[in-house]
């Protein structure tokens, strides 16, 4: 255990180190969701309304995705990339160390500056539109809030771990990297609430692991969600299918590492 | 004519101190301390036109900044520069069209694909009209010998083939200034050895101004005549190179790997033991009884294998400095203060995070 | 001045000419990847088209926005796809390299050269599939929108024009943000800001009020580079927007020059 211990805390140094870039990335970021408010602000004062949103819900709807997208979403796998391609993996296939457990502790301790400094930006923008936020009015609702969010964390690590992997076999894995990220911000709730949808696309975002990443935690925060408890389940099944397929596909890369050597 | 002309010139960068720790991070956060690293001093040179001056000095001495200053990359903190009458930092382009920076490690062709296209690239970007292009093209193409991989890929080449292009692409344009860096870096031996023979002829049928940097012994003594020895940002001998080695450097370096253990004492009779590791035994030989020496090793110890070799640039610059520090400032015209000051002065002010 | 003006009419046709030759490299150098071509492409036209859907669904929750119909919309999204292929086509792809230049020290080789090192940065990776997708969608995007709104030819020349004042605001602000690279050397990052800059832009600028847009006016003019544009052709033409933008883009491309020009001095060539 020690020894995630101390790459977390050394990552994290490292992470430090560019904590220009992080803050120019979290002031883009919040260009983005201001405009997104804005956008709102304007469709709601003309009279307009989306779906069974209320103004103060879609402003907490979006204040809250800004969140999840820098705190729960995983970006790990460009670095798992490189790590890959450029023959660091060697290092790792001589070490007494978990491949999956070691990219799992640079996650978190990458998250842990940008974390703090979204929560300052999100409460930045909340002063600002303070009447407008939503807040649950049942207080285990945090709870049960920020476990769903965890359980988002875990798979959104998942999936990026496994996209990582194609460098194993590939060279140019940046589209399968984009794809992910398209699916994640159409699928998981990003761009919009997935109940917006049509129906036929609602449908097939609810059949998709990527809802739990974004969507389901927030409407458990609006306390839109009748049952967190078959949610927590159901999420429980993808975390456990997509780490027992990031194994398999590990084995197999190793296999292949091996074979060609890098 | 004088082609370069510096006159006091420094070059201060500063960066951050980086505590170490947890605590040193946080702390970092919030403030942290700038260090100046003064990499060019108070440095003056002339160069005429049509000389080929070596620059010599360890890493970091300040070689690489100082060509980058008269090529324009870098701002200088103080000091006159002017090359060919131009001041290289405004980088005008009338200046840029006759000089010419070539660095060992690092590639200005298009790695995907053929050099010729790199080369038909630096035609326009240095407008040179189709008629003398071609020309000078095939002169060079055909004083390098590279004539059959004009259409190869520039990944798919040597180092040695790679070097090679890089210098036609920065000669293209037929500068009158030629900034050198490391050149032969990394590349074989019979590669050094080409291009050796080809700047040297170069220098002397084109009558190009030419300033070369390198770690290699060899291709400084092949080549210049005229050295500046720069440590610590300071030039701390300009003179014949002759004079230098002579000065400065009075044995060779002989490599020994031997059948089986010999005592110390006994190595010691040979000469200088700098190194030894196992079986493997490097000693300092003196010079003038080189031959002799060498000959009784031979027939004195289980000698498996011998070499013997110049010594390196840089220890040549720490002989200059370690062993007889009392000899410098003598011959040079430009050396200031006796002792060379240390290379990172600490100023504490603070900054904030912002 | 008749003598500036020929050496000014030669410095353009010099431009236009090097442009050439780099674009002709780039289009060798792209076809070594060819594979890549299609699947970049792909991504692209399935990227605008999620945008489309989105406002898709907010259009069958609403009428207008912003006093803007959805045609009216398209048109806005499709110029930004505009301006973002034209960006492609000169300079954009190099701003993205720049972190890398900076830190291997390549940025040297582009300081020796007699062309402005912002201009062979741009040129340099000059680049026709980045953004092709997004061109072509963009295309069809302001065609459709424009059937349907029905404003005449006769707006196109000033709509395209236009285009170009925006294309140069883009410019500037790109410029602007990547000389902090001098300091910053990860370019990832701050191009992200330059990202979100056109994600942003592609909403009405009818939906800002007070203080976001002054600020979405002269800071971060997003409110101006789809807008103004696409106003001209959805029949929203006015002359003192079109006068605004103008306006901004001389200002803030005179200050982005200052800016980068005195940013190279801090360039510190890395010797590796």
């Amino acid at each position: 255990m020690r020894k995630y211990l101390t790459v977390f805390r050394v990552n994290w140094q490292n992470s430090l180190q560019y904590r220009a870039p992080t803050v120019i990335y979290i002031l883009g970021y919040t260009l983005y969701i201001s405009v997104l408010l804005f956008l709102w602000t304007a469709i709601y004062g003309e009279g307009g309304r989306m779906g069974p949103y209320s103004l103060s819900e879609m402003m907490t709807y979006y204040l809250l995705q800004f969140v999840i997208n820098s705190v729960v979403l995983s970006y790990v796998s460009w670095e798992i990339i490189d790590h890959i391609r450029e023959g660091f993996f060697s290092h790792f296939l001589v070490k007494p160390i978990n491949y999956f457990a070691y990219w799992f502790t640079i996650n978190l301790s990458g998250k842990l500056f940008e974390t703090v400094l979204i929560l300052l930006a999100a409460a930045g923008i909340g002063l600002v539109v303070g009447p407008h936020v939503a807040f649950p009015s049942d207080p285990r609702t945090y709870a049960t809030f920020l476990v769903a969010a965890g359980l988002g964390l875990v798979l959104a690590f998942e999936l990026e771990f496994c996209i990582g992997l194609i460098a194993f076999w590939l060279i140019q894995v940046r589209v399968f990297k984009y794809m992910l990220q398209y699916a994640v911000f159409f699928f998981a709730g990003t761009l919009l609430p997935l109940d917006l949808f049509p129906r036929a696309l609602a449908e097939v975002a609810a059949r998709l692991p990527f809802q739990y990443l974004v969507f389901v935690p927030i409407q458990i925060f609006l306390e839109k969600r009748p049952a967190p408890l078959a949610d927590f389940a159901a999420a429980g099944v993808w975390i456990v299918a997509v780490y027992l397929l990031a194994r398999w596909v590990l084995a197999r890369g190793i296999v292949r590492y091996e074979a060609v050597g890098n | 004519m004088e082609a370069i002309s510096v006159k006091g010139l420094n070059k201060t960068f500063d960066y951050f101190k980086k505590e170490p720790g947890l605590k040193g991070s946080l702390k970092s956060l919030f403030w942290r301390e700038t260090l100046y690293h003064h990499a060019v001093r108070d440095v003056s040179f002339s160069i005429e036109e049509g000389e080929l001056v070596g620059f010599l000095g360890p890493n970091g001495a300040g070689k690489t900044t100082t060509l980058k200053i008269l090529s324009g990359i870098l701002y200088p903190t103080s000091g006159e520069v002017t090359v060919l009458g131009h001041v290289p930092w405004k980088r005008e382009a009338a200046y840029q069209r006759q000089f010419s920076i070539v660095m060992g490690q690092k590639n200005q062709l298009w790695w995907d694909l053929p050099a010729r296209e790199s080369f038909a690239l630096n035609r326009d970007i240095y407008e040179i009209d189709r008629g003398r292009y071609e020309r000078i093209l095939g002169e060079l193409v055909e004083i390098m010998g590279i004539g059959h991989l004009l259409d190869v890929q520039v990944r798919k080449l040597s180092m040695g083939e790679r070097m090679k292009c890089e210098l036609i692409a920065a000669l293209l344009h037929q500068p009158r200034v030629l900034f050198l860096d490391e050149p032969t870096i990394g590349l074989d031996v019979v590669s050094q050895e080409n291009i050796r023979a080809f700047i040297e002829d170069y220098n002397r049928t084109q009558k190009t101004t030419v300033i070369l940097t390198s770690h290699y012994m060899r291709d400084v003594e092949r080549l210049c005549r005229r050295v500046l020895v720069i440590s610590d940002g300071r030039i701390i001998y300009d003179g014949g190179l002759a004079d230098l080695a002579d000065r400065y450097v009075d044995h060779k370096i002989v490599t020994l790997r031997l059948g089986r253990r010999v005592p110390d004492d006994v190595l010691a009779r040979f000469g200088r033991v700098s190194e030894q590791s196992g079986l493997s035994v490097t000693l300092e030989v003196p010079k003038k009884d080189l031959a002799q020496t060498a000959q009784a090793l031979l027939s004195a110890l289980p000698v498996e294998d011998l070499s013997i070799e110049e010594v390196a640039i840089e220890s040549v610059i720490a002989t200059m400095f370690g062993q007889r520090p009392g000899d410098r400032g003598e011959e040079n015209t430009t050396a200031g203060a006796a002792q060379p000051p240390p290379v990172v002065e600490s100023d504490r002010s603070v900054h904030g995070a912002g | 001045m008749k003598r500036s003006g020929i050496s000014a009419v030669c410095a353009v046709r010099r431009t236009f000419r090097l442009y050439g030759s780099f674009l002709a490299q780039n289009l060798k150098n792209e076809m070594v990847y060819r594979a890549n071509f299609v699947l970049l492409v792909g991504m692209d036209l399935f990227f605008m088209g999620i945008n489309v859907a989105f406002f898709a669904i907010l259009y069958a929750n609403v009428t207008t926005i912003g006093g803007w119909t959805f045609h009216q919309t398209l048109i806005l999204v499709g110029s930004v796809g505009l301006v973002r292929e034209a960006a492609y086509l000169l300079f954009r792809q190099g701003f993205l390299e720049l972190g890398d230049y900076v830190r291997t020290g390549q940025f040297d080789a582009l300081l020796v050269k007699p062309i402005r090192p912002n201009i062979h940065l741009g040129f340099r990776h000059v680049s026709l599939t980045e953004s092709l997708g997004e061109g072509l969608m963009g295309l069809a995007l302001v065609g459709y929108g424009f059937a349907h709104v029905g404003t005449g030819w006769a707006a196109i020349p000033l709509y395209v024009l236009m285009l170009g004042v925006s294309l140069v605001i883009y410019y500037a602000f790109c410029l602007a943000i990547n000389s902090a690279v001098f300091w910053i050397i990860k370019s990832q990052e701050l191009n992200s800001i330059v990202y979100t800059f056109m994600e942003t832009a592609r909403y009405p600028r009818d939906i800002y009020r007070g203080l976001g847009k002054a600020i979405f006016t002269f800071v971060i003019p997003i409110s101006l580079i789809a807008t103004v544009p696409a106003s001209v052709l959805a029949g929203r033409l006015d002359w003192g927007l079109i006068a605004l933008a103008v306006i901004v883009a001389v200002g803030m491309m005179s200050g982005a020059t200052v800016l980068w020009n005195w940013s190279l001095r801090h360039y510190s060539s890395a010797s590796s």
